[in-house]
């Protein structure tokens, strides 16, 4: 009952996330973190939101639970009025494959992959090995202009370790968006990164939200977060305004 | 379709699939290798034990079967049956002129009847041109044989170019060119073993170089005739002097170090098993009746295609209709060459299974080796599958790559295993013939074995069999890291260092 009237609230809102009361506890042997107090958040389609907090404040922990990779130990996310973690028969890892992106601090690139087949592993995640033959062809194309798009058409063989840290992040960038999710989750995308390499990843997140991309950016740099257009500050296991 | 990506690309990876595939290609060949060496043990001992008995056997073994032709001819009557022949089987002493006594079992054979019911004549040994060959080494030899010896050898060539020594053996007649020395004794034909000992490369040498005379090619046999009752001491032994015209080699060491085929009719009379008038034991008197000539086993060629069981029914029906002719008919026994040799083939089949799941149990450590690399893999992989994850592959995703992998190494390894295997298995005695050339080590001395090359037989079946379960095994050796790589948390996951 609780859910569909948050569905129908969402929808009412033009709410495309909403998380709801979200707890989350670690348990370090005999201690017991409890690292998200009740988290709401609402996310409208088109904005970019960044999510500020200390080093170990649960950051990180909020942006797996919004996208389906973690759940949490009470509360609900709701992606276009739907319970994410209520999803069942594979749904849940089609809701990661299709609506959302993730970019992390540490890029995880495939390290046998080269840069083209990092970001058309995305694509192929979501695709069964019969659909792939027909879809093949767009899908790469799709790729190669993402790439092309962050600068990189030189470095579409080369291995992640043949690449810097700015092109590795520019690639995972590249991966996240193969599939047009609708929102994209950048865990410290600059933590990584030097200062010039950072506001050259920055730009690309620019772009994206001037083309319309959703996008949900944790950051412990207010500089960084200074570049969304809604900035809330997590403390202490809740959010706060900024 | 990231599945068959990711397990192509892991594969190409450095060490770690190599050591796995390793493991397979080397159970799979250990497997292959020790079951077709114990399989060609076994193929060997069928072969020489069906190649020296015949189909099936009439046997009374001691004092021997009377009435023999007239079942040779009915049971030759039955179109299950392509030839049958007498054959007298009994152990004496052979004597050589050097000294040396030993123990032997003598056959009495019909060689052409003999040659129907099995492969005599491919067993001979010696041929023309292994005389001949002889003569050309002793005159290029160095240094040079005397004059005199020379001529001799020489002479000796144009008996050996003008005939196939081998029909000797064939007819039992001694050769033109032996005639004069030997005074028309009766021939024989022993087995390689018997005087002839193997070198390290299993092969035989020609002791009957026209150099050493014609005494040296003969050879004394002594038996000992039994009674009718089964008793000895009705008869004195009797003894003849045999000429050596080939020597046989059936390639079972124990036939070809204890056999002497003799002609049968001379054995027959040595074993007092002829003809001879009965006397009445109350007169002693003769009753002038002839008692029947006897012979100890009938052996018996089935018809191409006939099964050796139903032949061995048919021919127990005719024994039964003769012995009911026949009151004086000893029990015979009716046995196919499986029946006779039932033990020892029974033996070296148990011994077959054993030492092939003793290996199969080996290789359980190698499959254990492929989990715990597979284990490492998957360590070493917990960051890609924390992406792939949060990538949105599934948990049963995650385990289908690893234990795709496990079947793509488990194919490449028993493949591998099995081309290693069967290069091994085919060029066996070479490959020792080569380590005993190059490092002295010879694995398999045909001197002491029962068998004078390493035997094989690589099975397709059994092979199928073996390199299937190297697959499956690969498979369920990446069972457990599958699973744990499916259970892992992809947040943890992603946080691992």
């Amino acid at each position: 009952m609780s859910s569909q009237r948050h569905h129908a609230g969402d929808q009412a809102n033009g709410a495309l996330l909403h998380a709801r009361d979200l707890h989350k506890h670690y348990h370090m042997g005999d201690e017991d973190l409890h690292v998200l107090r009740g988290v709401d958040l609402e996310l409208t389609r088109g904005q970019w939101l960044a999510i500020l907090g200390a080093s170990g404040s649960g950051k990180s922990t909020l942006l797996h639970l919004l996208g389906g990779l973690d759940r949490p130990d009470d509360g609900t996310v709701h992606y276009d009025g739907r319970d994410i973690f209520r999803l069942r028969g594979g749904k849940l890892d089609r809701y990661r494959s299709a609506h959302v992106g993730f970019v992390f601090q540490f890029y995880h690139l495939l390290p046998e992959l080269t840069a083209l087949e990092n970001v058309l592993i995305g694509a192929m995640v979501g695709c069964s090995i019969l659909d792939w033959p027909t879809l093949r062809r767009a899908r790469r194309a799709r790729a190669k202009d993402l790439l092309a798009q962050l600068g990189l058409t030189e470095r579409l063989r080369h291995r992640p370790n043949k690449l810097s840290g700015g092109e590795r992040q520019r690639v995972a960038i590249a991966r996240a968006l193969i599939n047009e999710p609708d929102v994209l989750l950048a865990d410290e995308p600059t933590g990584n990164l030097d200062a010039d390499t950072g506001k050259q990843i920055l730009d690309v997140f620019r772009k994206l939200h001037g083309a319309g991309q959703t996008i949900v950016m944790v950051t412990h740099d207010t500089a960084i977060a200074a570049a969304a257009d809604r900035t809330l500050r997590l403390q202490a296991g809740r959010l706060h305004h900024a | 379709m990231y599945k068959l990506l990711l397990i192509l690309k892991y594969l190409r990876r450095k060490l770690a699939p190599l050591f796995a595939v390793l493991a397979v290609a080397l159970c799979t060949a250990m497997v292959i290798i020790v079951s077709s060496v114990m399989g060609g043990f076994l193929q060997q001992f069928r072969d020489a034990a069906h190649r020296v008995t015949g189909d099936v056997v009439i046997e009374q073994p001691v004092t021997g079967l009377p009435y023999y032709q007239e079942i040779i001819d009915r049971v030759l009557e039955l179109p299950e049956a392509a030839a049958a022949t007498a054959v007298i089987e009994s152990y004496g002493l052979a004597a050589v002129p050097s000294g040396r006594t030993m123990p032997v079992q003598i056959m009495g054979i019909d060689p052409a009847g003999f040659n129907a019911v099995t492969p005599y004549y491919d067993t001979l040994h010696w041929t023309s041109q292994d005389f001949l060959d002889h003569i050309d080494a002793l005159i290029r030899r160095d240094p040079p044989l005397p004059a005199e010896l020379l001529s001799q050898v020489d002479a000796a060539r144009d008996g050996y170019a003008s005939h196939d020594i081998r029909q000797y053996a064939m007819t039992f007649e001694l050769p033109p060119q032996w005639r004069e020395a030997h005074d028309a004794l009766p021939v024989c034909v022993p087995g390689i073993a018997l005087f002839n000992q193997r070198t390290q490369q299993g092969k035989y040498e020609l002791l009957y170089s026209p150099i050493v005379g014609p005494r040296w090619r003969e050879l004394t046999l002594s038996v000992l005739p039994i009674s009718t009752q089964g008793t000895l001491g009705a008869y004195e032994p009797a003894r003849a002097k045999f000429v050596i015209v080939n020597e046989f080699k059936s390639g079972l060491y124990d036939i070809d170090n204890h056999r002497v085929y003799v002609p049968f009719d001379v054995l027959q009379k040595m074993l007092k098993l002829d003809s001879y008038p009965r006397v009445d034991p109350r007169t002693g008197e003769s009753t002038g009746e002839m008692a029947p000539a006897r012979t100890h086993q009938i052996m018996v060629q089935a018809a191409d295609g006939v099964d050796v069981a139903a032949l061995k029914q048919k021919i127990y029906a005719v024994v039964d209709q003769v012995s009911a002719e026949h009151p004086d008919m000893p029990l015979l026994w009716v046995q196919t060459w499986i029946d006779r040799y039932a033990g020892m083939l029974g033996a070296v089949e148990n011994e077959k299974v054993l030492v092939t799941f003793l290996f199969a149990v080996v290789s359980i450590v190698a499959f254990t080796m492929i989990a715990v690399i597979f284990y490492m893999i998957v360590l070493d992989k917990t960051h890609d599958i924390g992406v792939l994850r949060s990538l949105g592959a599934s948990r049963a995703g995650i385990a289908s790559i690893f234990l795709g992998y496990g079947l793509a190494i488990g194919i490449v390894g028993s493949l591998l295993g099995l081309l290693a295997a069967s290069q091994i298995v085919w060029n066996i005695n070479e490959i020792q013939d080569l380590l005993a050339q190059s490092i002295g080590f010879r694995m398999w001395d045909p001197q002491f074995y029962v068998f004078d090359k390493i035997p094989s037989d690589l099975d397709g079946l059994e092979v199928t069999w073996i390199v299937l379960v190297a697959i499956v095994s690969s498979v369920l050796g990446s069972l457990i890291p599958a699973f744990i790589a499916a259970r892992l948390n992809p947040v943890e996951a992603l946080r691992y260092e």
